[in-house]
């Protein structure tokens, strides 16, 4: 932590009796459910979202392209860049319907990248950048992408009057058009502010977290903390949508910075969960016997009274397990899911002087961590380590399987990870590309 | 209760039944899983906003008559659900999805004096070289023929396909691996377009959402927004 001690920090945290939220999301089970091509084999490839750092390599923003099939003799090793010019916050990814093509945001600049990753996976390349979602939409921020059949669903953080949490979501037609907009609700409860988002078509159900605004994402942790003020605007609801009329029905009272929503993937099963980074906590989302959509806190996560800081999770395709990251403790943390109602914490491990993301492959068996959070709140000196881990999972233990050293091969901080596989090609090549030209 | 409501809940009672029937076409059909039920009510048609997503692409597309003509002639004038689909799709989940389901909203259009007239369901091949009109033609059996608007369609060659499937945001894939027994085997995301009279995009489903009784609630919506048909064809202007 760059001019200020844990110690100091925590103390402050505590006293505020306040708390802040951490950006996140990843891996093969968290994918929108409309989007095709899920890679159920092995991946070949980790895309990560990379924030460049100044004086670091070129400085920019990029993605970078990590081989990670075993039985590549590049395995392990960073195999392609793509720089986007400048630093604008890199955060977050994700794929259209068809995984044909991978959209990217700056949470800073609000620009939003999209990359063609279907002609070569191996080899994304941009294809289009879309720079005016601020002039078209009023939101800043874009943290989301979420895939709609055809369209992307681009969740904001904050707003370009005055910066703070109160957002809304953009849709996007996959060409890159704007369709629409849709505001967070501020009545009934509501807050205004976003953060994740996930479906559950089954239900026709849209359900939304909520996180904080640029003025204080963008603000140096150190000064966050200390300013009351600013800690008190973070977000404490989500969201009931009405998935098809795209109108909110509910607003459920989750206090503390829900981030990462997580449906379960089981057939039949009904219910999403989330973490909530201020208090450290899982809450769960389902309806009652009543059919009325409810919140619950289920499980506490580490001690809240030393802020862990969860900042991602990543369930198992069958609903039965969580992977927990927290950031200032750098656990990575497993949740037995077998009663959502109970969640028990079975395992944990240090897997890194700072964690963010947790990404898992199809089958749970690998497991990849990454370090950076936002560029202003990342630890400074030798505790800003920043990198890509994979490990193998055996139920039991985590074992290490590769590392690239994102500090070492001058990259920049490593954030957001999605796979990527070379299992398909296009029947006609030609036609991809031209839907978003 | 507003006559539209009355009507509404109509529809609903009536896709309770269809969604619980046997799909009327033929052996292999029935063996294939029925359209998926939606596990709740659609909002009512008119209360909800389909927003325009992009304008449908032209192109020169082939009838069962062998004869070419501008796809846009099949895209506007009447609402129109389209899907791209191939013959050899095995894919219970694919293109035998998206058959059921125009099965059972054809259904549904005919039982309806108010859409009867005002919609057109389009079945179009990705694969040419295969499907031709003959090949169309058996695939479509009795659909083309029962008094429901359905054209069943395919391209004079893939260079007039590309256009449609860029234009749509239609991916094929060709699979990595795929044995004997596989011959001519495609991938693709299915997705059904709903278009409006005047050529623009409405609505796009794929397998997670698509569910007929949505499907008819979105056409609904969109009568009610073109009270009286739009005359004529329509010439599409380019995909933006």
């Amino acid at each position: 932590m760059r001019s200020h001690s844990i110690r100091g920090f925590l103390v402050a945290l505590v006293v505020l009796a306040l708390a802040w939220p951490a950006p996140a999301l990843a891996d093969e089970t968290c994918n929108s459910p409309y989007m095709g091509n899920l890679i159920k084999a092995q991946e070949d490839y980790v895309y990560v979202w990379t924030l460049g750092m100044k004086g670091v390599g070129d400085g920019s923003d990029k993605l970078v392209t990590i081989d990670a099939n075993p039985s590549s003799s590049r395995y392990g090793k960073v195999i392609h860049k793509v720089s986007v010019g400048g630093r604008g916050e890199a955060h977050h990814m994700g794929f259209t319907d068809d995984r044909r093509f991978l959209w990217a945001g700056g949470l800073d600049d609000s620009r939003i990248v999209v990359f063609d990753v279907g002609t070569d996976p191996a080899r994304p390349r941009i294809v289009k950048r879309i720079t005016d979602m601020p002039k078209r939409t009023g939101y800043v921020g874009p943290h989301t992408f979420y895939a709609l059949p055809g369209r992307m669903l681009v969740q904001g953080l904050s707003n370009g009057k005055d910066k703070g949490g109160v957002t809304g979501m953009a849709l996007y037609s996959n060409q890159g058009e704007l369709v629409t907009t849709y505001a967070m609700p501020t009545t009934e409860g509501g807050d205004g502010y976003g953060y994740d988002i996930a479906i559950n078509p089954r239900k026709n159900v849209l359900l939304t977290s909520s996180f904080t605004g640029w003025n204080n994402y963008m603000m140096e942790l150190g000064k966050l903390v200390a300013n009351p003020e600013a800690m008190k605007r973070f977000g404490s609801t989500m969201v009931i949508w009405d998935l098809k009329a795209f109108t909110p029905k509910k607003v459920l009272a989750v206090p503390g910075a829900p981030l990462e929503i997580r449906w379960s993937l089981k057939e039949g099963d009904n219910w999403a969960i989330t973490a909530t980074a201020l208090t450290s906590k899982l809450w769960l989302v389902k309806p009652d016997a009543n059919g009325e959509w409810q919140a619950k806190e289920v499980a506490t996560i580490g001690d809240p009274a030393k802020i862990p800081l969860p900042v991602d999770i990543s369930i198992r395709n069958d609903g039965t397990g969580l992977w927990v990251n927290t950031f200032m403790d750098g656990k990575t943390r497993y949740f037995d899911l077998s009663n959502p109602e109970q969640p028990r914490q079975t395992y944990e491990k240090v897997t890194g002087k700072q964690v963010n993301m947790i990404s898992q492959s199809w089958d749970g068996t690998r497991v990849y961590i990454s370090s950076s959070l936002l560029a202003n709140w990342d630890k400074a000196g030798a505790d800003n380590e920043q990198f890509v881990r994979a490990f193998k999972w055996d139920g039991k233990e985590l074992t290490p399987a590769f590392e690239v050293d994102f500090n070492k091969e001058k990259l920049g901080r490593a954030h957001h990870m999605k796979f990527g596989s070379r299992a398909m090609k296009a029947a006609y090549p030609d036609a991809p590309l031209a839907s978003v030209r | 209760m507003p006559r539209r409501l009355l009507s509404w809940a109509g529809w609903v009672a009536a896709f309770a039944a269809l969604t619980t029937s046997a799909w009327g076409h033929g052996d292999e059909a029935r063996d294939q899983p029925p359209p998926v039920k939606a596990d709740f009510t659609p909002p009512v048609p008119g209360t909800y906003t389909l927003h325009p997503i992009m304008r449908a692409p032209s192109g020169l597309v082939v009838g069962l008559d062998g004869r070419a003509r501008p796809l846009a002639e099949l895209t506007t004038g009447k609402i129109t659900l389209l899907s791209f689909v191939y013959t050899r799709c095995r894919d219970a989940w694919g293109c035998p999805l998206a058959y059921r389901v125009f099965d059972a909203v054809g259904t549904a259009i005919e039982r309806s004096p108010t859409l009867r007239s005002r919609v057109r369901l389009v079945t179009l091949s990705f694969d040419p070289r295969h499907d031709t009109p003959a090949v169309m033609r058996q695939y479509a059996g009795e659909q083309s023929t029962r008094g429901l608007d359905w054209r069943f369609l395919t391209t004079p060659s893939e260079h007039a396909l590309l256009p449609l499937l860029a234009g749509f945001g239609q991916d094929v894939r060709a699979p990595a691996t795929g044995g004997p027994d596989e011959p001519g085997q495609l991938t693709h995301m299915l997705k059904v377009f709903l278009i409006d009279p005047r050529g623009v995009v409405r609505e796009i489903y794929s397998t997670a959402y698509l569910y007929p009784e949505v499907v008819v609630a979105d056409i609904e919506t969109l009568r009610l927004e073109h009270p009286a048909p739009v005359g004529g064809a329509v010439r599409a202007r380019p995909t933006r």
